[in-house]
Formats: structure tokens, C-alpha cells, sequence
């Protein structure tokens, strides 16, 4: 065996690489083509037909471009959600916690550690109109005597903001940490001001958590059927929940699937584009 | 008038400028605070309502404090075929995908060949895509290949393996980087092979980030719903069988199971701040 | 006696149909104490899917008095929430000719399930011969038009669909105007996921027949619905699940089932039901087989609950109405009081302002994705 890796030193990498690269070619690769094989039929359940169905698009387009408009509404505003939370959070952590850091960043994951469904079932209970939060916020008036959160955009893109929040956190944590004190010192000598410091120096170099935390915070959050699903309304309706029910419940597999696609056509053009802006190996590592 | 105001407002000022750094201070840190307490909440809340005796059939209003959900945790019909089956999915899942992934990871770092930008975008594009995409692109080959592919508990394994295999790429290759190829080359000079090599100096030192990936690994399957959902058929994990819950009526015993899934969690991470504070001091001691 | 039926017997011989009555023999090898005498067939679980609270909770339950009979456990999930998502959840394995490890499911006549899944032949024949209480059923349902011989279903119980409120929250809501425009209740009420359901009750109140469904009558109930969802009206479609946000006050009205408010007044007490006053829907629930269960034990279960004390009992537990003859007097002997429970034996008058929706527009695609649609679908 030894000698035959020393042999064929040139065969090695590949060696390595088939058993993942198979699987990921496999169940991430091949779907994707069974998924375009599928948005170009015709028919209803259960008889469908390839029959390079294009206009599958574009009806999915015009029937549901208000769901894909608010998918990347949403994830937009609960992106910068997050990050207006988790900025002072991780600066605080990294400059300020001092020997209680770890157990701070353990807050941050610590959501992570509670299902999905649960944590979010758990605003649910939270956010009831007849629960103690409302009923506060009517008492002083914040919210009127019919106000409410649940079923609410606000009660979805909060939803979804806390259970990406950790992805935001960790990058610009981690970004921020690498970042050398004196370095700080050294700026604050020269700016004088500690907000021009902050913004001369610690906001680019942390630049690269940032653009980070946005992309594993915007992705997966404009995917999301759960939070629409169990805190909004039909009006809250994201793609994610036409893709979910067209797949599970009404069994419109074609629509689904060029939904689908669409979605990811989207996103891959807009990290395209973040990437010609950040710099593509930043993105890939 | 302007020369009394002068002095006294120059006072005032500084006065007022280093209460308000003060404020600046200590706003941050009540800030940061109270972001902790806001990720604090649900999960408060979740454990909280794990030892509620509700009195109807749903879990909304504290009714009074009991122990039998956590005796009685399983008295759900199929809750403990859930989380068996997830904790199945999620041990099988996580060492087939921690091998594979290493593998790639080495691969990457270790070797430059043809086609290492496609292997890199291979890796990174299920990370970038969203879960209701690859949960529903791998529906449409099940739901196509039915000869081959009955959903259940092996198109599960499939799909989480799929997920999983990306994230521990990225963490395997991050510690591979940082890493001393002299140590390697050291051992080869004294004449070991490469497996040999790999067995007695590259293994030991990459364990740590096999190990910490797949932890990541494991969290990742054991949490994940979307993929799960859409390729389960009738096979039940711990998340669908809340899901299927949430629409009738979540029982306790849920946020038991969360509750204690998060409870250990917690307690091996409280567990490696410990350990890895100790052998800090201990190698601060040694210097 | 014939202790070692074979299945393929047991179904030429369910196939047989009426005439098996005649055999007593074959009733007794399986009907009574069938758990301990092995038929290759039986089995000594079954697996139950149902909707929620749908059956009797009281100790001993009937699931127990069922198991203390045959020997027969009975897993009981509350599986369906609604038609379409339960049917779409199921039918991957069925679709395959692979079973789904359930002996009886439950599908609402109102749907096009039951006869898709029979057209399909996704379900099984029920064996007849195990089930002599079959002659407890009702004549009004036995002749259905998906199944027009009672081949493969048995009712479960028949429901209304009417408005229910929360007293605490609201004035009483009595129409479908009120429902939909009544300020006071805006982004507080929800309507049903089932198109039959929801549909029926507003062409009711638009003046329309949902008895025989046209496109105009259905395009205008859509132009209703649609709008009261617009206007924030409407906060959610439910199935089942709506029992929930009910009980605990997210919804101050919600289009509901008849049975469903007198057990969720346990955990609300403050809840009221009621048929708008332009009228309510009727539906009945069928008990059907599917592929891959177990037809003997599915058909001991059945003929158990067409037992008249049985099903009263159940009916008490879940005030519905029961398609089993002498049911009236079974219930009057356990709570003399029963027979006045307007949900288990609804007056002439009820029953004279409730309507079946058209069962020739259940199958209509374009009816159904238009509804996806306004549903959020």
C-alpha cells in the first residue's frame, strides 16, 4: 500500500477526493439535474410529462414573484438585524468580556442547541395575544387594544433574525478577534478619537466576518418556510413555504421545481455579484 | 456674560464628556447584555414549559410545576422512535461525512491537481444553496429513481451525509492550514511511510478539527428539518415529529427532549471551556 | 371453524361481499377473541391515523375496552390535520404499492380523496364478514357516490362545519358578512385549509348553492375570500390545528367543526359554536384501508366500533354525529341527558339549514389551484 501511494503521488489527490466528491456529485449534482428535468414537465398529479415545459418559469415567476420579492425582503431586513445586534454583542465580547468570553460566545450558539421547531415554537408561547409581552406593550401603549405580534411581518422577520442570529455572530466574532490590540492603541494615538479609530481600523479589518456572517445569514434565511409558516399569515407567505406546500401538500411538482430554481438562480447571480464587489476568495475561503 | 459662561461651560463640557464616555461604556455593555438576555428567552421559556402540568390539551399557559413530563418522556406515542431514529441518522451521518470530508480537505490543502477550483466550488455550492433547494432537488431523484430510492430512513442518511460532508470540509481544511508539514516530512526522513505517517503524526494532529467538525456535524443533523421533511416519507426524526405536533397540540414532553438535548449540549461545551482554560494555565505554568 | 385463514382467502372472501354473512363460522374465528387465534393475518397491534379530537378520552376508553376484548393494541396518532396535506404525505409509499405502516386511515367525503384513493386502488376491500355490525349502518350512508357499495369504507362519524368564537373576544359571530368585514375582528379569525369547508359556507352567504357549483359561483366566493385575506381580515387557513390558537386566544372567531368546541372547552371555557345564519356545511369522515395494512384487523375494528354501545360512547367523547343505528338509545342509557346534545343528534331544523358541497367540483384542477392560491399555497 505505502509503495503504492509513493508511486503514484499523482493519483493520490483523486484518490482522496472520489468517496466525497462522488457523493456530493451524486445527491447535490445530479438532483439539481433530475430538479430541471422536473420544472420542464407538464400535467397534474400523478401523471406528469416531460415535455420541455418553459413556460413553467415563467408562470412560477408571475404567480409568485411577490413571495420571491418578499423571501429577499425579509432575509434583507432580518440580515441587517442581525448584524445591528450582533456587532456591539461580539465587540463587546472580544474587547470588553475578558475571562467571561467563552461563556458569552456559548450564549451566542447556545439557540443552536434547541431545535429548530422548538425555539421557534417557543416565540409562539412568547408572543400570544393574550400572552404577558403583549399585553404589556398594549398597557403602555406601544401596541393599540387590538394590537398584536403574532401573525405579523414583525413576528417573522424577527422569528427568522433570531434563529440565524449565531451565523452572523460567529464570522464577525472570529474577524474581530484576530484583529491585535495594539493595533487599537496605536490608531487611537494617531485618530485621537475612539469612533474614528473604531471606523478607520476595526470596522475593515472586520470586514471580512461581516460579508461572512451576511451571506450565512442572508442564504438560508430567504430559503425559510418556518418562521412564515408557523408566526405570519398567507400575507407573510414566503417562496420557501409555495416551494414546501407545491412539493408536499398540492403535489405540483413541476412549479415547484422551477421555483426552485428560480430561487437559486437568484442567489447564485446576487453572490456572483458580491463576489466581483468582496473578492471571490474571500467567499470561498 | 461670555467671559463668566466660558469657563463654567468648559467645565460642564468635560464633566459631560467623560460622563458621557461613561454612558458610552456601559451602554455597549448593557446592550450586549441585553442581546444576551433576547437569545436567552426562548430557551428559557422551552425549558420552563417542560415542567408544566397543563391541564387541556395544550402547552400555552403555566398552569403549575410537575416532574412527570420528565419521568414520562416517552409516554408520546412515537416521540422516543423520533429521537432514536435522529440520534441513528445523526452518529451514521456524522462519521460516514467526517471521513469523506477529511479526505477532501487533505486532498485540498495537501495537493495541487487539476480540477482543484471545481473541487473547492463543489464543496462550497451546497453550503450556498438554499436547504428548501437541496432537500427539494434531491426529492425530484427519489421521487424519479423509486426502483432505487424508497424515502425513509436511508434517503435521510443520504441527504444528511450530503449537507453535512461541506461544513466539515471547511473545518478540517481551516486546521490544515495552520499545520507543520515539517513534523511530517521529519517523520518520513526517519523512514515511515506515508500511511504510517498519516496513522502516527497527521491523524493525531488533525483530530481535534475531525472531532470539532464532527460535533458541528452532529448538531447540524440532529437539528435540521427542511431537507429532512421533504425526504423522510413516513420515517419520523425528532424534528418532524414536532413538527407534526406543533399542528395538533405540542405536549410537554417536546420541550423535554429539547430541553434536554440542549442541557448536554451545553454541559460538553462548558465542559471543553473548562478544559481547554486548564490546559491554558497549565501551559502558561510551563513557559 | 377454520383457524388458519390465509389472506388470500380472507380477501375472495371479503370480495364475496353480502353473501359471507351467511357464514357464521368464519365471523367467529375472527370477530370476538381473534388476538390469540392466529389467522396468519391479524394482527395483535393496529395502527390507527385519525384526526384530532376525534375520539373518547374517558376512562376506560374504547381503544381500551377494544384491546381488553381482542387483544388487540391499538397505536392511535393523531396523524391528519387536513385532506390534502395528509393525502400528499402518504401517497409517495402508496403510490409504490408500499404500505405505510397504518391500518386505518380517516378521509372526509367532501375531498377527492376517497375516490382517488379507490380509483387508484390504494385501499383495500374491507372484509365484510368480519364486520356483522355492518348492519347497524345507517341507510342514509350506505350508499355514498365514491363508494357506492361500501366496498372499501365505513363512516367515522359525520360533522357541520360552522363559525366558532371566543366569548371573552368578541360578540357573537352568527354570519359569514361578520365574519369576513367586522372590523373588531380583524387579523383575528381563520378559515379552513378544506376547499369544501371554507367555500361552501361563503357561497352560502353570497346567495349561491354549494350544492351545484359553477364557476361563477365559485369565482365570486374566491373574490370574497380573496379579499377579506387582502384586507388582513383573515389571519390564517388551519386544518384541525386551528383547536389551538382557538384555546388560547390568538383567534377571536375561526370557521370550525361541529364536535371540536365542546372539547376545547376544557381548556377554554369561554368558546361558542354555532351555523351562520345563511347555513353550515355537512361532511361525513370515512374509515378506509390502506395499502399495506392489515384488513382482518382493521375489519374487527370496525365491526367493534359499529357496535351501538360503542359508538356512543365514542360520540360522547366526541360529540359528532354517529351513521350507527341505535346509537340514541345506547348514549340516553349512559347520560339520560344525551339525546338533547345538538352536536351528536342536531334537531331537523339543523339539519335542514346544513348542505353537502357539490361532490361533481371536487375534482375541478382549476377550482383547486385557485384555492392553493388564495390559501397561500
Amino acid at each position: 500500500m505505502g509503495t503504492f501511494f509513493h508511486r503514484n503521488r499523482g493519483l493520490t489527490p483523486y484518490l482522496l477526493l472520489l468517496p466525497g466528491v462522488l457523493w456530493l456529485s451524486l445527491f447535490f449534482l445530479v438532483p439539481l439535474g433530475f430538479l430541471g428535468y422536473q420544472s420542464l414537465q407538464s400535467g397534474i398529479y400523478p401523471n406528469f410529462e416531460f415535455t420541455w415545459e418553459f413556460s413553467n418559469f415563467s408562470d412560477a415567476f408571475s404567480n409568485y414573484h411577490e413571495q420571491l420579492f418578499r423571501s429577499f425582503l425579509y432575509a434583507g431586513i432580518a440580515t441587517a438585524v442581525c448584524l445591528v445586534l450582533a456587532y456591539p454583542l461580539v465587540y463587546w465580547i472580544a474587547f470588553r468580556a475578558g475571562p467571561w468570553r467563552n461563556l458569552f460566545l456559548l450564549a451566542i450558539v447556545a439557540p443552536f442547541f434547541v431545535t429548530y421547531l422548538v425555539r421557534t415554537l417557543a416565540w409562539l408561547n412568547i408572543l400570544a395575544d393574550q400572552g404577558p409581552v403583549v399585553e404589556l406593550l398594549r398597557d403602555i401603549h406601544v401596541l393599540g387594544e387590538d394590537g398584536r405580534l403574532l401573525a405579523t411581518t414583525f413576528a417573522v422577520v424577527s422569528g427568522i433574525a433570531y434563529n440565524f442570529f449565531p451565523f452572523m455572530a460567529l464570522p464577525i466574532y472570529v474577524s474581530l478577534e484576530q484583529i491585535d490590540e495594539r493595533m487599537l492603541e496605536a490608531a487611537k494615538d494617531l485618530y485621537a478619537s475612539s469612533t474614528q479609530a473604531f471606523l478607520r481600523v476595526t470596522l475593515p479589518l472586520s470586514a471580512p466576518g461581516i460579508v461572512a456572517g451576511t451571506l450565512l445569514t442572508f442564504i438560508p434565511a430567504a430559503g425559510d418556510f418556518i418562521n412564515a409558516a408557523l408566526l405570519g399569515t398567507p400575507k407573510q407567505s414566503m417562496v420557501g413555504n409555495v416551494i414546501q406546500a407545491k412539493f408536499l401538500e398540492s403535489l405540483d411538482y413541476p412549479t415547484a421545481a422551477s421555483l426552485s430554481f428560480i430561487l437559486m438562480g437568484i442567489i447564485l447571480v446576487g453572490l456572483l455579484v458580491y463576489a466581483r464587489v468582496v473578492g471571490a476568495e474571500r467567499l470561498t475561503g | 456674560m461670555t467671559a463668566l459662561a466660558e469657563p463654567a461651560r468648559s467645565s460642564r463640557l468635560g464633566l459631560g464628556s467623560r460622563a458621557w464616555r461613561f454612558a458610552k461604556l456601559h451602554a455597549l455593555t448593557v446592550y450586549a447584555l441585553a442581546v444576551v438576555v433576547y437569545l436567552m428567552l426562548p430557551i428559557a421559556v422551552v425549558i420552563l414549559f417542560s415542567f408544566n402540568a397543563p391541564k387541556g390539551r395544550f402547552n400555552y399557559v403555566w398552569q403549575g410545576f410537575t416532574l412527570d413530563n420528565w419521568v414520562n418522556w416517552n409516554s408520546i406515542l412515537g416521540i422516543q422512535d423520533a429521537v432514536v431514529t435522529s440520534l441513528e441518522v445523526g452518529l451514521l451521518a456524522t462519521v460516514v461525512a467526517t471521513v469523506l470530508g477529511t479526505l477532501i480537505a487533505m486532498a485540498i490543502v495537501r495537493h495541487h491537481f487539476v480540477g482543484r477550483s471545481t473541487t473547492n466550488l463543489i464543496v462550497f455550492l451546497p453550503m450556498s444553496t438554499p436547504e428548501i433547494v437541496l432537500g427539494a432537488s434531491l426529492l425530484t431523484l427519489f421521487l424519479n429513481t423509486t426502483a432505487v430510492f424508497q424515502l425513509g430512513f436511508v434517503t435521510i442518511f443520504i441527504a444528511h451525509v450530503m449537507f453535512i460532508v461541506s461544513f466539515v470540509v471547511v473545518t478540517v481544511k481551516a486546521r490544515l492550514i495552520g499545520f507543520d508539514r515539517h513534523l511530517e516530512e521529519a517523520a518520513m526522513d526517519l523512514g515511515a511511510n506515508e500511511l504510517t505517517t498519516f496513522r502516527k503524526v497527521t491523524l493525531p494532529l488533525i483530530a481535534p478539527a475531525m472531532l470539532a467538525a464532527s460535533l458541528l456535524g452532529f448538531a447540524l443533523s440532529i437539528d435540521d428539518f427542511v431537507i429532512t421533511y421533504l425526504n423522510s416519507g413516513s420515517t419520523q426524526t425528532f424534528p418532524i415529529f414536532v413538527w407534526g405536533a406543533a399542528r395538533v397540540s405540542v405536549p410537554p414532553q417536546i420541550n423535554v427532549v429539547a430541553s434536554a438535548i440542549f442541557l448536554i449540549a451545553i454541559a460538553l461545551a462548558l465542559g471543553n471551556v473548562f478544559w481547554e482554560y486548564r490546559s491554558a494555565r497549565r501551559t502558561q505554568g510551563a513557559t | 371453524m377454520n383457524p388458519r385463514l390465509t389472506r388470500q382467502e380472507l380477501l375472495r372472501r371479503g370480495a364475496a361481499g353480502g353473501a359471507l354473512l351467511a357464514f357464521p363460522s368464519l365471523l367467529a374465528a375472527c370477530g370476538g377473541g381473534g388476538g390469540d387465534e392466529s389467522s396468519g393475518e391479524l394482527k395483535d397491534v393496529l395502527n390507527f391515523a385519525n384526526w384530532e379530537l376525534y375520539i373518547d378520552t374517558k376512562k376506560p376508553t374504547t381503544l381500551q375496552q377494544f384491546t381488553e376484548q381482542t387483544g388487540i393494541k391499538v397505536n392511535y396518532y393523531e396523524d391528519i390535520d387536513d385532506n390534502a396535506t395528509y393525502f400528499a404525505k402518504v401517497q409517495g409509499p402508496l403510490r409504490q404499492g408500499q404500505g405505510i405502516d397504518r391500518d386505518i386511515f380517516i378521509f372526509t367525503d367532501n375531498s377527492r380523496f376517497p375516490s382517488l384513493l379507490i380509483d387508484q386502488g390504494w385501499v383495500q376491500q374491507i372484509d365484510k364478514s368480519l364486520i356483522p355490525n355492518m348492519s347497524n349502518l345507517i341507510d342514509a350512508q350506505a350508499h355514498p357516490p365514491f363508494d357506492p357499495d361500501r366496498d372499501y369504507s365505513l363512516p367515522w362519524f359525520s360533522g357541520m362545519t360552522g363559525i366558532a368564537w371566543n366569548k371573552k373576544l368578541t360578540k357573537p359571530v352568527t354570519t359569514m358578512e361578520q365574519f369576513f368585514t367586522d372590523p373588531s375582528l380583524k387579523g383575528k379569525v381563520s378559515m379552513l385549509l378544506e376547499l369544501a369547508d371554507s367555500v361552501g359556507l361563503t357561497m352560502l352567504s353570497n346567495g349561491d348553492d354549494p350544492t351545484t357549483v359553477t364557476s361563477e359561483t365559485f369565482d365570486k366566493a374566491m373574490s370574497t375570500i380573496g379579499d377579506a385575506v387582502d384586507s388582513g381580515q383573515i389571519r390564517k387557513f388551519y386544518g384541525n390545528s386551528y383547536t389551538g390558537p382557538l384555546a388560547n386566544g390568538d383567534l377571536a372567531a375561526a370557521i370550525a367543526w361541529s364536535g371540536d368546541v365542546k372539547q376545547l372547552q376544557a381548556d377554554n371555557p369561554d368558546l361558542e359554536w354555532s351555523l351562520p345564519e345563511s347555513g353550515g356545511m355537512i361532511w361525513t369522515d370515512n374509515m378506509l384501508i390502506p395499502t399495506g395494512g392489515s384488513v382482518p384487523t382493521a375489519s374487527t375494528y370496525m365491526n367493534f366500533v359499529y357496535d351501538p354501545d360503542i359508538a356512543a360512547q365514542i360520540a360522547l367523547g366526541a360529540p359528532y354525529i354517529s351513521s350507527v343505528n341505535g346509537v340514541k338509545e345506547a348514549a340516553e342509557k349512559i347520560d339520560p341527558a344525551a339525546a338533547d346534545n345538538p352536536y351528536i343528534f342536531p334537531s331537523e331544523e339543523t339539519l335542514s339549514n346544513v348542505y353537502q358541497y357539490d361532490s361533481a367540483a371536487l375534482n375541478n384542477d382549476d377550482f383547486i389551484t385557485t384555492w392553493q392560491g388564495v390559501t397561500g399555497q
